[in-house]
């Protein structure tokens, strides 16, 4: 599946490039294809796209995130997805919904959205890219399967303009 | 017929643990213990590095206490290259200032994070409440407006370490011989007078007092429940300054007993001299113990409640008031209810708070002088670095060929001190909540979960691990079948 499967009324990542939005990538770079959340901020930094947004790297979630959010208008989450069903990568927008999946180890992206709308009584639009990744091991540098992902993905968004 | 059960994993705790209770003919708990059974590896993994990769690589056993490790590591090559404790010199004021102000703030938010985001939708929903409910997304549901100035704590804490450390996670900021950098004013004055989004230290300090009332109010609500759980006597530890108060950075090991006695007292370079450690094949956690006192009598109980035991007083005004309450609930004897722990917990968030607010009223954050060099002859090539991290005493100690690389480290964490304890807590509450039952039900559970979560342990910490772990409780009969096995 990928991004054309999903209809977002056109968006593309020029409507991230305000300082009203945050893009933020999910990750570790020290587990493989778990970097390819920041792989992608990389990309976006190194070619001066979206140079308005604030973007974020960081190896999970918080709680706190959800006060980060409350600040923005529009945010991109970029995370490396194990799920087979995601044959390249994937845009898709996302719900508030409190699924009470919090450990101090990891909150989901739901959850975090359901935590800024309660608690701060705002709702930015959330979008999460996910990207096919398939090795998580202890050790720098995407694979080149998960890379191959990557490239299209920041083809296809390159192609947007 | 006798029966084992068993609990894996155990939620909301750093770590992957499984609990099996043993029951007898009839279904009483004749033992329980809490296994642990991640890999171990980072004192291997760090053999061969250069020495001060240590405070930077080690941390990373943790994403909760890794200032504590980096910390830890910093002062054991402090004494490695010379210009240590090991050889009694003291620091340099405003390095050490630098490096207690990243401490305290580790200790205010790893505090917020176990007392806020675990323990008190305990306490607001019942320990019978279901799991999906007793958590903070609970919480967001129930009270969003406490949530809120709950996240506002934690950034508030996160955005100091970031501050102090130079990164939000995994800091780079202390090095051998002190810190690379100091606090500007500007600095200084984002955390004092708070900014659109950062909450002032006074702030943090009202919220932290609201937090301890939180207790207040649920242990006048649910007395009998909170001092009869898991009533556990052991030695407790902490490091003592010259006053025989905790001192949170350094100090000597002080340990007491229930009639706050002190049993020993040492300088915690000298560690192995008085301490040894024993293995099990159930637990990849080892078991340190006071060798003259034996594996059983020796052992200790370190963190909050061992802190609040063993110290006279505290050097802040609101956290000594708490504590003079604390004290006095138990008149002068050493506190040994598990549930007292959060009690604890609350007091060292607002001391911490205050002892944060002090340090940065305090003009040597400003000073330049930064760094002790050592001298071509002052390399020593070992180091030992003992801190009390939000959950207890912390050891690391190091050894380096001359070539710089390192090729022993040995890492006692808190949660490993507190194995034999969190074992006899689990076995006290199998005893009151289990006997006479053959299987395992949600409350029996969730007792088992909010007993070992007390500790606020960190599995991964004290196995050294790497990933992530789960509470799987199981029933074993006498033949060793399992006979029910619940999985949260």
């Amino acid at each position: 599946m990928i991004n054309s499967d999903v209809k977002l009324n056109g968006l593309s990542l020029a409507d991230f490039n305000r300082a009203d939005c945050l893009i933020y990538g999910i990750g570790n770079v020290g587990r493989q294809d778990d970097g390819l959340g920041w792989a992608f901020i990389d990309w976006l930094e190194a070619e001066e796209v979206c140079p308005e947004a604030e973007t974020v790297r960081n190896y999970q979630l918080f709680l706190e995130d959800a006060d980060l959010i409350s600040n923005k208008t529009r945010v991109l989450f970029i995370d490396a997805t194990k799920d087979p069903s995601v044959e390249l990568f994937l845009l898709q927008p996302v719900s508030a919904r409190l699924d009470f999946s919090f450990t101090s180890h990891a909150i989901s992206i739901p959850s975090i959205m359901a935590t800024c709308q309660l608690c701060f009584e705002v709702q930015p639009e959330v979008y999460v890219l996910a990207i096919r990744g398939y090795e998580w091991a202890l050790q720098e540098g995407l694979t080149d399967s998960a890379r191959s992902n990557l490239d299209q993905a920041i083809a296809h968004f390159s192609r947007q303009g | 017929m006798s029966r084992k059960l068993v609990i894996d994993p155990v939620t909301r705790i750093e770590g992957h643990g499984k609990v099996t209770i043993q029951l007898d003919d009839d279904n009483n708990v004749t033992d329980a213990k809490l296994h642990v059974v991640e890999f171990r590896g980072f004192e291997k993994l760090i053999q061969g590095h250069p020495y001060w990769e240590a405070p930077m690589l080690l941390q990373r056993i943790c994403g909760i206490c890794f200032v504590s490790h980096h910390l830890c590591g910093a002062k054991a090559l402090d004494d490695m290259v010379g210009v240590g404790l090991g050889k009694g010199i003291q620091m340099l004021p405003t390095p050490e200032k630098v490096r207690r102000l990243g401490h305290y703030a580790q200790q205010l938010q790893s505090h917020v994070t176990a007392y806020f985001y675990l323990i008190v939708p305990e306490m607001l929903f019942g320990m019978d409440a279901p799991p999906e409910q007793r958590n903070v997304l609970g919480l967001v549901e129930q009270d969003p407006a406490l949530v809120k100035r709950v996240v506002a704590l934690r950034k508030w804490g996160q955005e100091l370490i970031k501050t102090v450390l130079g990164k939000r996670m995994h800091g780079i900021s202390s090095i051998p011989g002190g810190v690379s950098k100091n606090i500007t004013v500007e600095e200084r004055d984002r955390f004092l007078n708070g900014e659109a989004g950062l909450l002032s230290i006074d702030e943090v300090i009202e919220y932290a007092q609201e937090g301890l009332n939180l207790f207040y109010h649920f242990h006048e609500t649910h007395r009998q429940q909170v001092d009869s759980f898991a009533v556990v006597p052991a030695l407790d530890m902490c490091l003592v300054n010259d006053e025989g108060n905790v001192d949170y950075y350094h100090g000597r090991i002080r340990v007491i007993d229930e009639n706050k006695t002190i049993v020993r007292e040492f300088d915690y370079h000298d560690y192995l001299d008085h301490f040894s450690e024993a293995t099990e094949e159930w637990s990849y956690m080892k078991f340190p113990f006071l060798k003259e006192l034996g594996r059983e009598k020796g052992s200790v109980r370190v963190g909050p409640l061992a802190r609040m035991n063993i110290t006279q007083s505290l050097s802040t005004p609101l956290a000594q008031a708490a504590l003079e309450k604390f004290h006095a609930y138990t008149n002068g004897k050493s506190n040994n209810m598990t549930l007292h722990t959060n009690w604890a917990r609350a007091i060292e968030i607002i001391h911490s708070a205050e002892l944060i607010k002090a340090l940065l009223n305090d003009p040597d954050l400003q000073q330049d002088q930064l760094l002790m060099t050592p001298g071509d002859n002052d390399w020593t090539g070992e180091g030992v670095g003992v801190v009390e991290a939000p959950r207890g005493t912390l050891l690391h100690h190091y050894r380096a060929n001359k070539e710089g690389e390192i090729t022993f480290a040995n890492l006692i964490v808190s949660t490993t001190q507190n194995n034999t304890v969190i074992n006899r807590t689990v076995r006290s509450v199998a005893q009151d909540y289990i006997s006479g039952n053959a299987e395992i039900t949600e409350g029996m559970m969730n007792a088992i979960e909010v007993g070992i979560r007390a500790y606020d342990p960190c599995l991964s910490c004290a196995t050294h691990a790497l990933g992530q772990m789960p509470l799987e409780v199981s029933l074993y009969d006498v033949g060793g079948k399992v006979v029910d096995k619940q999985r949260r």
